[in-house]
């Protein structure tokens, strides 16, 4: 790994972390779901100043370039994030039904109410 | 016994007041409950002024999370039995009693009132026919329950599996999933049959297009809910 593609990566990875960090102030981002983003960008902080892990995972997958690793390791990082969004809004969506429903339940009540009480 | 019969409406403003008004002559001892899916039409306003007994979801919850809303209506209301009826027509109230009865009588738990029984009155498109000969026989392949009609929506169902409805519905096209997870978790399900009619005006849920989606996502979901769910014991009356 080359000088130049590790101080890449640290600065890359020092954005993330900053956007992070705001997001999170400004709870535009809740602290659950920051979690993955977090360990996200902290193992690629960690491969970026000790490239030795990426050595040790490039020799144990027999592959040629230490960058190729870290694209495959951060590409599949990126997919856990993205599997669990979308389990974030499957239960999201089962939650949003149930409320409906409740909602819808309980404006017929007050619209039985409102009737008789209109008619007393 | 307290009977409910829950008619989904998505925009059916050309038919939901005649199948209204004409299951009130043919069953006068039942109470009926409509739930209106956030129609985009009129149908809302109709059900407004003709003074109905309607729920209105706020947000389009598709048929699954509507007919859900009416079972957890049906179980805080003290109802014995809900029956589900389309609202476009299809459905005859003349053969509610006939699907209402085996429930009634407690030979069944899920009744479903079934237009391939005795071959008569409208009998859907050969297609159509062939994707539900499909899931019948994979519903019968993964739970060993023959159901000839696995997507009618004219069924009935004790209380038992109200309860059970209201924890387990699935929301996207839910009647051959309903069926699976019934009667693998030990409920007892069957069907009678019924003279089914053409709808009467506005466009069916599943258009050609849907199709596709419908077969590919029901067949999956049939077999993620079998792999899902172990069979318990029958609670037949041994």
């Amino acid at each position: 790994m080359t000088f130049r593609l590790q101080l890449f990566l640290i600065l890359g990875t020092l954005v993330l972390l900053t956007v992070i960090y705001i997001f999170l102030k400004k709870s535009l981002l809740t602290v659950k779901y920051s979690l993955a983003w977090l360990g996200l960008s902290l193992a690629l902080l960690i491969f970026a100043i000790w490239p030795y892990c990426v050595y040790v995972i490039r020799d144990l997958l027999d592959m040629v370039m230490p960058s190729n690793v870290i694209f495959l390791l951060l590409f599949g990082f990126v997919l856990l994030v993205l599997l669990s969004l979308s389990v974030a809004v499957s239960q999201l969506a089962t939650k949003n039904k149930t409320l409906t429903q409740a909602n819808a339940l309980l404006e017929k009540r007050v619209r039985e109410l409102e009737k008789r009480l209109f008619k007393e | 016994m307290r009977i409910l019969v829950l008619i989904p409406c998505y925009n059916e403003e050309a038919n939901i007041v005649r199948a209204v008004r004409r299951l009130e002559e043919t069953c006068p001892g039942v109470d009926y409950l409509v739930i209106n899916d956030c129609s985009t039409d009129s149908s809302g306003e109709i059900l407004r002024r003709e003074g109905m007994n309607y729920l209105d979801l706020p947000v389009n919850l598709g048929i699954g999370g509507g007919v859900q809303c009416g079972y957890r209506y049906a179980i805080a209301n003290g109802y014995d039995i809900a029956i589900q009826m389309d609202g476009d027509g299809q459905h005859d109230p003349a053969y509610l009693m006939d699907v209402v009865r085996p429930v009634m009588e407690g030979k069944l738990d899920l009744c479903i009132g079934s237009r391939f029984l005795k071959k008569e009155g409208f009998q859907t498109s050969f297609m159509r026919r062939v994707g539900i000969r499909f899931l019948s026989f994979l519903i019968y392949f993964l739970s060993g329950v023959r159901v000839l009609d696995v997507t009618s929506g004219f069924r009935a169902s004790n209380r038992k599996m109200m309860e059970f409805f209201n924890r387990h519905y699935a929301t996207d096209y839910p009647e051959p999933e309903a069926i699976l997870s019934a009667s693998l978790t030990g409920y007892r399900v069957g069907e009678v049959p019924v003279i089914m009619q053409e709808r009467q005006g506005g466009v069916s849920s599943i258009s050609a297009f849907k199709s596709i989606y419908f077969m590919v996502k029901v067949s999956l979901s049939l077999i993620i809910s079998r792999l899902a769910l172990h069979r318990n014991k029958r609670r037949t009356a041994q």
